[in-house]
């Protein structure tokens, strides 16, 4: 998962649709990017997870809480993001965790 | 008349006979003379004196002189007397006459006479003589005078002139002053002379008062001593000589010769009377010397006759102290005795060879020593004191070693005595015991190796028992003046060994017998165990199977049972002969035990069983295989029953699985939707649920049935597929299923009315989603989904985007991750998609219309507007307003609202 950050400057709209939040028992992401629009043409990607606003966990946020903070940051927004890894419910393989030879 | 005495025995030397040689030097002599005479007249002078002085000192004795020299010769007749008495032998009668010619007669037989005496006259003829002639007669006389006085002289084999010469030298050696070179002028200081007096009569010239400056008065001190006490006339002048350069030669040769001829025949008188003495002497010595040799050889052998016996004794002494004595006494001897004594015969030898050489030296006889005193007889008695002096040390030696010998024999039979002693003490003892009576197998073959390394340690002692015998015999034979103690030691060591021979072979028979008996003691005892340890596992198995609990569930199970222990019953026949024959074994044992007077009660090691445990094992054998008997019939009643019962559950199982799954089947149908509206599947399911309902009697029975099933702990039934559990699984699964596909079509109805979706709407969502449900159990795999989705249109091929956006999508339509989309969720989801952005847009515009067309509502409209529980809802969820012209508790409604779809647009 890459991790970055993008700083938008305002003012709002920043171009994007905020998706998920706590009370969804859903991770905050980007599930929409207006063409052209300041998100868009800072790198972000639709599928992008929010990982912070303005350097605040966003882990814990409601969809509410997310929004209004979003909303508070007039003229610059600090966006920490995760680029998507496909679907959650996909097993992840672990690694190459088997010792080679090994193994039962 | 001059004799000269020649002594005997020296070698024939120079004699007055010699021939040739003389001659040569006669000639040469007259040829000088010659010659001189011719030069020299003072010589003639001299000559002329000297020769007359000389020739009447001999006439003289004939009664006779002569005046002058060449007168008084001319007849002839006073040189013949004179010749005669020079010589000592008569001429030929003169001839009387007067006559010329009986001169000259007479002068010839003086001259044959002359030279018949071997001298060669030449040129002197006899008519010169009568005829006066100085010369001739002057060298006639000479010729004389060289013949008869010089040429007889001999001194250390050097003759004549050249021997007076040597004469005078030696004579006048030790005189320092005189230097005798010739017969002239050496002669003129008269020292010479004087010397050669002094050298013979030291008492006539007082020597030392002589004076080299005085040549007169030594000449004439000479001439007058000479002629006082030797009787030698004076022959020459003083003054002659002094005043002379050169004195005549020939007068002085002559006037010293009869010096030499005085002295030499008073010294031969001398040495003479010497000799006698010396030969006297020597005889004396020799005398002396063969006494001494007598006496030394008579003492040396004396000595030898006492020492030998001393030598020859052979008596031993009993003790090596003693004998050592004896070989001191013996070193005394060879070292200090003896020494001495061998200096003696060497002596004794010496003096003999001493005595012999000079006896041979002296022309003695050889010495003969007295009877049994001769040299060999000497060396004889001395090699028998050698031999018997070797054979003496040899027999000290032997003796001693002998005595040394018998010490350490002694010694060692001692010592290997007491050895051999400790090492026997105990062991007729222990050989005597009867430890085997008692022992066991083991302890009986351990008996034996500790024997038979006994007996390997005995058979090694019999060397030194025989060794110790040997050395006893040693003693004895040589004579050990302890020898009956030895022998009695010896005596007792082998008899005593001779016992543990004996003793030894007893105890081994006796061991080896008594293995016996206990090896077959332990052969029947592994007999026993051989046997009896199976047969003791047969009776514990057979004991524990007896007893065996068993768990049937079936009358198979049970008849088998019953077989296996008839089976079992029938071996037991066998098995009580093989018990009896175990037995047997043992009592065998006991048989031997009482027969051979062992210990009855031989421990078994290798088994602890006894034949009681046997015997009470298999009484309980006996008794457990009635109550078996017994308790098997019962078990196969019970199985018969529980078979009843088994059959009964079945039948009514049977008949309810499959209603269920029928049913289950039609409700799957129903649910599926494909025939008629919502309200035809709704009165199907709910006509369904009633006959479900009503079915329940049923599974109650079967509960029943399945009740006493368990009540017997029956938990099988072959009879049928159904087990009780999934009767009531399936029961409550078409109780479910009934339940939830009712509810289903209700929230369907519901979501119709909801979003005015028209039947027909719906059943083609239905179809799509029954294409997609692959498996037909009205949910949609992730797959299954995304297969749908993708038919729809969405991209969801491109990676990570596409992945990404079905995430997002499988969040919306299973947000609790269960896994599956159902039907529900699927038409919300199809149904959303198309109107999402309505959605939370029309709540905003309701809301809107609620606030009077303001951007924020107060909590007092909501109130107003909504039900109470709505509205305090919303205050609580709102936040406030942040935009102008707002007053205190606005609400913002916009936020709520996106918030409440979970999306917003930023």
């Amino acid at each position: 998962m890459d991790s970055f950050k993008v700083v938008l400057e305002g003012p709002a709209p920043w171009g994007f649709r905020l998706q998920g939040g706590k009370d969804f028992n859903v991770p905050l992401s980007i599930s929409r990017l207006t063409p052209g629009g300041k998100a868009a043409q800072a790198g972000v990607v639709v599928g992008d997870w929010v990982l912070s606003i303005d350097g605040e966990n966003a882990g814990s946020l409601t969809h509410i809480e997310a929004q209004n903070k979003i909303r508070a940051c007039g003229e610059r927004l600090r966006l920490g993001l995760s680029r998507a890894q496909p679907a959650q419910s996909k097993p992840q393989k672990v690694g190459s965790g088997r010792a080679p030879g090994g193994g039962r | 008349m001059m004799m000269v005495l020649q002594p005997e025995g020296l070698g024939a030397g120079v004699g007055p006979f010699a021939v040739g040689g003389g001659g040569g030097e006669y000639m040469e002599q007259e040829e000088d003379w010659d010659r001189d005479l011719l030069l020299d007249p003072a010589w003639e002078k001299q000559q002329r004196k000297t020769f007359t002085a000389w020739c009447n000192s001999h006439l003289r004795k004939a009664g006779t002189q002569i005046e002058n020299i060449e007168d008084d010769f001319r007849n002839g007749l006073k040189l013949m007397l004179l010749l005669e008495v020079i010589s000592g032998e008569r001429l030929p009668r003169p001839d009387k006459g007067k006559m010329r010619f009986h001169k000259i007669a007479n002068v010839n037989k003086a001259l044959d006479f002359i030279a018949s005496k071997g001298v060669k006259l030449v040129s002197i003829g006899a008519e010169e003589i009568v005829d006066g002639n100085l010369k001739m007669t002057l060298g006639m006389i000479w010729t004389i005078i060289l013949r008869f006085a010089i040429q007889d002289i001999s001194v250390e084999e050097t003759s004549a002139k050249e021997g007076l010469l040597l004469w005078c030298q030696r004579k006048t050696a030790p005189y320092r002053n005189v230097n005798v070179q010739n017969f002239h002028t050496s002669w003129k200081d008269g020292l010479a002379l004087c010397a050669l007096i002094h050298r013979h009569r030291p008492d006539l010239i007082d020597y030392a008062k002589l004076r080299k400056d005085d040549p007169i008065g030594n000449l004439n001190t000479a001439f007058e001593v000479a002629e006082k006490y030797l009787d030698i006339p004076k022959m020459l002048d003083a003054e002659d000589i002094v005043n002379t350069p050169k004195p005549d030669e020939k007068a002085v040769m002559t006037y010293v010769s009869c010096f030499y001829h005085a002295f030499a025949g008073a010294e031969q008188a001398e040495t003479a009377a010497n000799r006698i003495c010396k030969v006297l002497a020597v005889n004396q010595e020799n005398e002396k010397l063969m006494e001494e040799y007598e006496k030394l050889a008579s003492e040396l052998l004396e000595w030898i006759r006492r020492t030998v016996p001393w030598l020859e004794n052979r008596v031993g002494e009993p003790s090596m102290s003693a004998m050592q004595r004896k070989l001191e006494d013996f070193r005394d001897y060879r070292r200090l005795h003896k020494p001495p004594r061998v200096q003696e015969k060497c002596q004794l030898e010496i003096n003999f060879n001493t005595l012999q050489t000079k006896l041979r030296l002296s022309h003695r006889p050889a010495f003969m020593p007295s009877e049994g005193k001769l040299v060999s007889d000497i060396a004889n008695a001395w090699r028998g004191l050698e031999q018997v002096e070797k054979g003496y040390e040899d027999w000290l030696l032997s003796e001693i070693r002998r005595l040394q010998r018998l010490q350490h024999l002694a010694e060692k039979f001692r010592q290997k005595a007491s050895l051999h002693e400790s090492w026997t003490r105990g062991k007729l003892d222990m050989l005597s015991q009867r430890d085997y009576e008692s022992a066991s197998l083991q302890e009986v073959r351990a008996l034996l190796r500790r024997h038979e390394a006994f007996e390997s340690d005995l058979a090694a002692h019999q060397d030194r028992v025989e060794h110790i015998a040997a050395l006893a015999q040693e003693l004895n034979e040589l004579d050990y003046h302890e020898a009956a103690s030895v022998n009695s030691r010896c005596q007792a060591i082998c008899d005593q060994w001779d016992q543990l021979g004996t003793l030894t072979q007893k105890r081994r028979d006796a061991l080896e017998r008594m293995e016996k008996l206990l090896e077959t003691i332990d052969q029947l005892q592994l007999e026993f165990a051989r046997r009896a340890a199976p047969f003791n596992n047969w009776l514990d198995g057979a004991v524990e199977d007896l007893q065996d609990v068993w768990l049937v569930h079936s009358v198979e199970e049970t008849q088998s049972l019953v077989t296996a222990h008839d089976q079992f019953k029938a071996t037991l026949s066998e098995a009580d002969r093989e018990r009896g024959a175990i037995l047997g074994i043992q009592s065998e044992i006991q048989k031997i035990c009482q027969t051979y007077g062992l210990r009855p009660n031989i421990t078994n090691p290798y088994i602890n069983l006894t034949p009681q445990d046997i015997n009470s094992k298999w009484d309980q054998v006996r008794k457990l295989v009635p109550s078996r008997d017994q308790t098997l019939q019962e078990e196969l009643a019970r199985q018969q029953v529980n078979e009843r019962l088994r059959r009964q559950f079945a039948a009514q199982a049977n008949a309810v699985g499959p209603w269920i799954q029928a049913k289950v089947e039609e409700v799957g149908r129903l649910a599926a939707g494909l025939i008629g509206s919502l309200e035809d599947q709704m009165a199907g399911l709910r006509q369904q649920e009633h006959n479900i309902i009503n079915y329940k009697s049923n599974i109650d029975r079967l509960e029943g049935d399945h009740q006493l099933l368990q009540e017997n702990l029956v938990f099988d039934n072959k009879h049928t597929v159904y087990s009780m559990e999934h009767i009531r699984v399936g029961w409550e699964q078409l109780l479910t299923s009934i339940a939830r596909t009712i509810n289903e079509v209700e929230n369907q109805v519901l979501t119709r009315d909801a979003k005015g979706l028209s039947q027909e709407q719906l059943n083609e969502f239905r179809a799509s989603f029954n294409h997609f449900d692959r498996k037909r159990n009205g949910r949609m795999e992730p797959d299954d989904f995304r297969a749908c989705l993708i038919s729809m249109g969405y991209d969801l091929v491109s990676v990570p985007q596409g992945e990404a956006e079905f995430a997002r999508i499988m969040t919306m339509v299973d947000p609790n991750a269960s896994g599956v989309v159902t039907f529900q969720a699927f038409i919300d989801f199809m149904t959303r998609e198309t109107a999402e952005t309505d959605t939370a847009e029309q709540v905003v515009a309701s809301f809107k219309i609620l606030a009077g067309d303001k951007n924020y509502i107060t909590p007092e409209e909501l109130r107003r507007e909504l039900p109470a529980e709505q509205a305090e809802y919303c205050i609580r969820r709102m936040v406030a307003y942040k935009g102008s012209g707002a007053p205190v508790g606005a609400l913002d409604y916009v936020a709520f609202s996106s918030a409440l779809y979970g999306e917003s647009d930023l």
